[in-house]
Formats: structure tokens, sequence, C-alpha cells
């Protein structure tokens, strides 16, 4: 079961990297800051969940302490372009978001430096450290699926107006999905932490969850940023159906 | 001094029915509300629908006479003032997704 939450952990990482190849790609071409930071953060993700998870499933002990920490670095600093992707798509006015973002940015510096200061990762609910960058990386899970949420309820009044296409309607509700598989995915980190301080086993529980949400979040990412002709159709039918039309 | 496309509507659309600006603000923001769509981060084709598939009604449910005739007569007021004002309007997170999404 371990083995299978940890190749999940591995494709996701392979389909992240994939999503900002595709992302960074598109902002060559428009020069617009959304993609270029949405890209960045799913770079770092892939790479993270990469590096973090080769190890466990090689079978070999794990990183040396420093490139686990630079590997934890990676993650952290790559949580950052998504806090602005954030702001600057669903609250490019507002003064609260951006506290929200330099609150966040500030838990995951702050504990990057203390792990790094302290030589070695720690995934224990004792450390206030690990507890400090878990809180930095769950505020951009949480937000992002509240702000989509919202902008997917709004935008179905849109699309009565034609002013948003059903696809766009129907992406916001799978990025809420990610949103709220992400803030799964990080709750069962805690999971973790809880499991491997205890013991050295990782519970079943804990197992399904990494690996349900992780394949629950590459799903929901191919559907939103690479929606194949059948996907796309249906949606486009549905919208134009009597009963949707209501 | 209006500084966004609400302001500019609200204040065209207050100098061209009997509305006070309490009433026009209003009513521009219940259809607003209605479309979906947040007054402080509008972009003139969004404003133009509003105007076009939702004002008439509104207006006219406030004693408003010919209201499509004054709606069309404010947007294109409106649109004359937000090309001379230069409003910068940010991409909107609709523009941002369909981009993204590659549709």
């Amino acid at each position: 079961m371990e083995e299978y939450a940890y190749l999940t952990s591995i494709l996701a990482s392979i389909f992240y990297l994939a999503t900002s190849a595709r992302l960074l790609r598109l902002h060559r071409r428009t020069r617009e800051r959304p993609e270029c930071l949405l890209g960045l953060y799913f770079a770092c993700s892939g790479l993270y969940y990469l590096a973090y998870n080769v190890p466990s499933l090689l079978g070999f002990d794990g990183w040396p302490p420093s490139i686990g920490l630079a590997v934890e670095w990676v993650y952290n600093l790559g949580v950052l372009p998504y806090l602005l992707f954030i702001r600057l798509v669903f609250r490019p006015n507002d003064v609260w978001a951006v506290g929200l973002v330099a609150f966040a940015s500030g838990c995951l510096l702050v504990a990057g430096v203390a792990l790094t200061a302290g030589g070695h990762v720690d995934y224990s609910l004792d450390n206030p450290w690990f507890l400090t960058q878990w809180l930095g990386y769950t505020i951009p899970c949480a937000w992002i699926g509240c702000e989509a949420v919202l902008d997917w309820r709004s935008s179905g009044k849109r699309a009565r107006l034609g002013l948003v296409q059903p696809l766009v309607v129907n992406r916001y509700l799978l990025l809420a999905l990610f949103g709220a598989s992400q803030f799964l995915a990080c709750l069962s980190d805690l999971l973790f932490a809880h499991d491997i301080s205890n013991s050295e086993a990782v519970s079943l529980v804990t197992n399904v969850l990494l690996g349900g949400t992780e394949a629950a979040s590459v799903v929901l990412l191919w559907l939103a940023f690479f929606p194949p002709d059948f996907y796309a159709g249906w949606i486009a039918r549905r919208a134009h159906s009597p009963v949707a039309a209501e | 001094m209006a500084t966004t496309l609400f302001d500019i509507a609200a204040e065209r659309l207050e100098a061209s029915t009997d509305l006070d600006r309490l009433a026009v603000r209003g009513t521009l923001r219940l259809a607003l509300k209605e479309a979906g769509l947040d007054p402080q981060n509008l972009n003139v084709a969004q404003l133009r629908a509003v105007f076009e598939k939702l004002m008439p009604r509104e207006l006219e449910a406030r004693g408003v006479a010919k209201p499509a005739a004054i709606c069309s007569a404010v947007m294109n007021d409106v649109m004359s003032a937000a090309r001379t004002a230069d409003l910068e309007v940010s991409s909107s997170p609709d523009e941002i997704f369909k981009r993204l999404g590659g549709s």
C-alpha cells in the first residue's frame, strides 16, 4: 500500500511538471504573469514530490540532510508564486489578501530558516517549525478552493449572459475540487507526521489519503488544463440542455 | 470624480434619468449582482451585457420611461469616456482561466 502511495505521488509529480511546462510555454507567448506564477508553482511541486518520493520507492534510506533541506526549500519557495497567483487573479484590489500572502510567505520562510538551522528535516507534530511550514503551504490550498467556489457560483450567472464559456465555469469547479483535494492532502501530512512520530510505520489510512488525494488532483488538473474533446463536448452539451438552461 | 467604469456608468445614468445618485448606484449594483459581476473589476464588455440585458428591465421597474434607449445612450457615453480616461482594467479571472485551459 505504501508503494502505491509513493507511486501515485511520483506520477502526480510528473503530471505537475508537464502542467508547468505547458503554463510556462503559454507565458512565453503571452508574457502574462498568472501563467508564469502557476507554472513556477507546479514546477517546484513536481520537483519536490519527485525528490521526496524517489528514495522511498527505490528503497534507500533517503537523501543526506543537506539535500533533504534543499528539497524543502524548493517546495517552500515554490508556494510563494502560488500565493501571488491567487492574490493576482482573485483579489487584486484587496488589502487583506496582501496580508494573507505575507503571513503565509512568512511562515514558509521562517520555517525554512529554522529547519535549515536545525540541520535536518523533522516531520513531527512536536516540531513547531514543521507546523509553521504546514500552515504556510496549507493556506493557499484552502484559499484557492474557497475563491474558486465563489467564482464558480458567480460565473454561472455570467454564463447566462454569454460573458463566460461553460468550460470556464466548469474550470472553476475543477479548481475548487483541486483545492479541496490538496487541503485534504495537507491534513494527511499531519497524519503522516503523527504516524512517524509514534512509530516507523505509516498507517493505511494515511497512505490511502496521500495516494487518493494525489490521484484526484491529477485527474482534476488534467480536466482543467488539458480538457479532452469528449469532456469539453459533454460540458457544452450539458450547458445547452433544457434542464441546465432553466 | 469618477474613477471606475461603475462610477462613470452611474454618473451618466443619473444624468439621463430622474433617479437620484443612491437609487442609480443601488439599481446598477443589483443588476451587476444578478450578472455575477464585481463593480470594482468591470470591463466594457461585461458592462455592455448588463446594460443590454438587465438594466432596461431594472429601470422599467423603477418607472423610467424608454429604458432601452437610455441604456443604449448611456453605454455609448461610457465607452467613449472609458477610452478617453484610458481605464486600465486588469484581466478578469474568467479571461485568465480561459487562457490557462487553452480554450
